[in-house]
């Protein structure tokens, strides 16, 4: 692999000009050293010019400084000064064995400055790879998860559209003889499905405020009662299972009223979505270390222990689970309860669904009258 | 009185197709899983199956797979827009005919209607579909009272199809059928016969109202007087 092909002229002259530098500069030391030390012995610093060269420029060069060396040493140093002639047989050898001193050195050094610019080439190209690696994984996660949002989103929109189509044109087809009591029933159904594609929607909304980051919590001060109170009226009809067992003396919660409702609302209608139909699901509050906990309580059959953090993973359901939902509800109610500056978990309990949800307790301060 | 099995995981949507259909003068039971469907139809064998594609426990393809290996009731399956796949599948393991999500009840009858009453004419040797009169014995079409020629895979192909009126028929099932298992995927062949057939008997082979193509699917022939959509 040639590294460095195509050398520039204006690179070869600069080259050519630090080469008669480096030469010039042996040459000087060398005449300032030279009173305190044989002649004969210095001409190896002239090795340190030859090693610049070869290191900056290539073995090329490298070759012409060794030479130039040679003869700037004959010439300046070596007696007769001033000639390239040779007063002493034996200084033709040393001149000899510079030179090929000289010659390997800058070979090695060359060929070590090679490496390294290939070393680092490749580096460059392993972090380019890896780079395009990273976006290409990024690209096919985002890709997976647009797919799974799509599927999700179009099942969970459709199943109660289904059901709404198929009621309307139920209760329009004349043909059709239907009881009172079943005429009634597929106009409730129409409503509930309505209100059921109108929370899918707000879901989907919320998560996308969520994950645009334009979810700036509003904090107040918050009587917990009022906070679950609200989200069971909104569930309606099947709020009517939720059982509250409050205490009146816990402290008040210092939260985006709006979003930890969004919070208990998905906590509670995930609860009634997957334990038995008519069964209570129990909301109860402890207090612990300036928290105040809050616990939603289910007769379903609870959360697999390997599942306790993937459940509130958006577009994640439960292993088997036939309930509709597209698996919003408790990234929604994970990610509100992060901004709100509370938490949210699964609890270990063999004896159903149970989720906590843990608000930050506003210090009690004493009511003045 | 017919009775239909309807099976759908949605609680909503049964309860919506279970009083539609008992409007409708049927009897009706239901089943939200594969496995309480395959036991309702053992139970009480219905006339007609209304079937979701995407159940809890399993997939409705493979509950019309395990259904057909015992009965011939004609299976109606429920699916949604671009899941030509999985339609065909369901087709090709038995299925008689899709609706796709969501529908109007009005669809869904006129569906059953088709289904259930192409199990009564099942042994016809002459068969009729609107102006169009195919005597599969004696290997004769007549169109209008006119005489129409054909070539013996023509001559196939229509009575493949009028055997099973308004019936959805995939290309696979209706290649093997026409010339056999080594031609099951080469559904050009069908294209172009499908196209010869409609220039013998469509009024306007552009428009066809008899051969219907089901975009990626397969084709069926209705009759243009009963088209309901």
């Amino acid at each position: 692999m040639n590294v460095r092909s195509g050398r520039s002229y204006g690179e070869l002259a600069t080259g050519l000009l630090a080469s008669a530098g480096a030469v010039v500069f042996v040459t000087a030391a060398i005449t300032e050293l030279k009173p305190y030390v044989p002649v004969l012995s210095l001409g190896v610093l002239y090795v340190f010019a030859v090693l610049l060269i070869a290191v900056l420029w290539g073995i090329g060069l490298a070759s012409l400084v060794s030479v130039a060396s040679m003869l700037a040493f004959n010439w300046f140093f070596l007696p007769p000064t001033h000639t390239f002639q040779l007063r002493d047989g034996a200084n033709w050898l040393a001149l000899a064995v510079y030179l090929v001193t000289a010659i390997v050195v800058s070979a090695l050094a060359a060929r070590s400055r090679r490496r390294a610019e290939l070393a680092e080439l490749r580096e460059r190209e392993a972090a380019a790879l890896a780079e395009e690696v990273l976006e290409a994984e990024a690209l096919r996660r985002s890709d997976a998860i647009k797919t799974a949002v799509l599927h999700a989103v179009s099942h969970d929109l459709r199943s109660p559209l289904t059901a709404i189509v198929a009621a309307a044109s139920g209760l329009a087809n004349s043909e059709l003889r239907l009881a009172d009591a079943d005429r009634a029933e597929l106009v409730t159904t129409i409503r509930s499905e309505a209100d059921r594609l109108d929370r899918i929607v707000g879901n989907l909304l919320d998560l996308s405020r969520l994950e645009s980051g334009v979810a700036a919590p509003h904090p107040a001060l918050w009587p917990v009662e009022e906070l679950v109170g609200r989200a069971v009226e909104e569930l309606g009809v099947e709020g009517e299972r939720v059982v509250a067992d409050l205490d009146a003396d816990a402290p008040p919660v210092r939260v985006d009223a709006v979003q930890i409702e969004r919070v208990l609302v998905n906590l509670l209608d995930n609860a009634l979505k997957f334990s038995p139909p008519g069964s209570p699901v129990q909301v109860r509050v402890d207090e612990q270390d300036g928290r105040l906990l809050l616990h939603v309580v289910d007769q379903g059959p609870g959360v697999a222990a390997g599942e306790r953090d993937a459940v509130f993973e958006a577009f994640r359901r439960g292993g088997g689970a036939a309930a509709g939902g597209a698996g919003l509800g408790l990234a929604i109610a994970r990610g509100f309860s992060e901004v709100n500056g509370a938490r949210v978990w699964v609890e270990d309990d063999p004896w159903g669904g149970h989720f906590v949800l843990a608000l930050p307790a506003a210090e009690r301060t004493p009511v003045s009258t | 009185m017919s009775r239909i099995l309807v099976v759908d995981d949605e609680p909503q949507i049964l309860r919506a197709l279970e009083m539609s259909l008992r409007g409708a003068g049927y009897d009706v039971d239901t089943a939200s899983t594969g496995a309480q469907a395959l036991t309702a139809a053992a139970v009480q064998p219905p006339d007609a199956v209304i079937l979701d594609l995407v159940l809890p426990d399993t997939r409705g393809t493979d509950v019309c797979r395990e259904l057909r290996t015992w009965s011939t009731v004609p299976v109606i399956v429920l699916s949604v827009v671009g899941d030509e796949s999985e339609k065909v599948a369901a087709l090709d393991a038995g299925a008689d005919d899709y609706v796709t999500k969501p529908f109007g009840v009005d669809e869904l009858l006129a569906r059953l209607r088709a289904a259930l009453r192409r199990v009564e004419g099942e042994s016809e040797p002459v068969r009729e579909v609107g102006e169009l009169r195919v005597d599969i014995a004696g290997r004769e079409v007549t169109l209008g009272g006119c005489p129409v020629q054909l070539t013996p895979h023509e001559f196939t192909l229509l009575s493949l199809l009028v055997r099973n009126e308004g019936k959805l028929l995939t290309h696979k099932a209706i290649l093997e059928e026409v010339w056999g298992h080594a031609y099951a995927d080469e559904s050009h062949y069908l294209h172009v016969y499908v196209s010869q057939l409609r220039r013998k008997l469509e009024p306007d082979p552009a428009r066809p109202r008899y051969i219907l193509t089901e975009p990626g699917v397969g084709y069926r022939i209705v009759n243009p007087a009963r088209r309901t959509s």
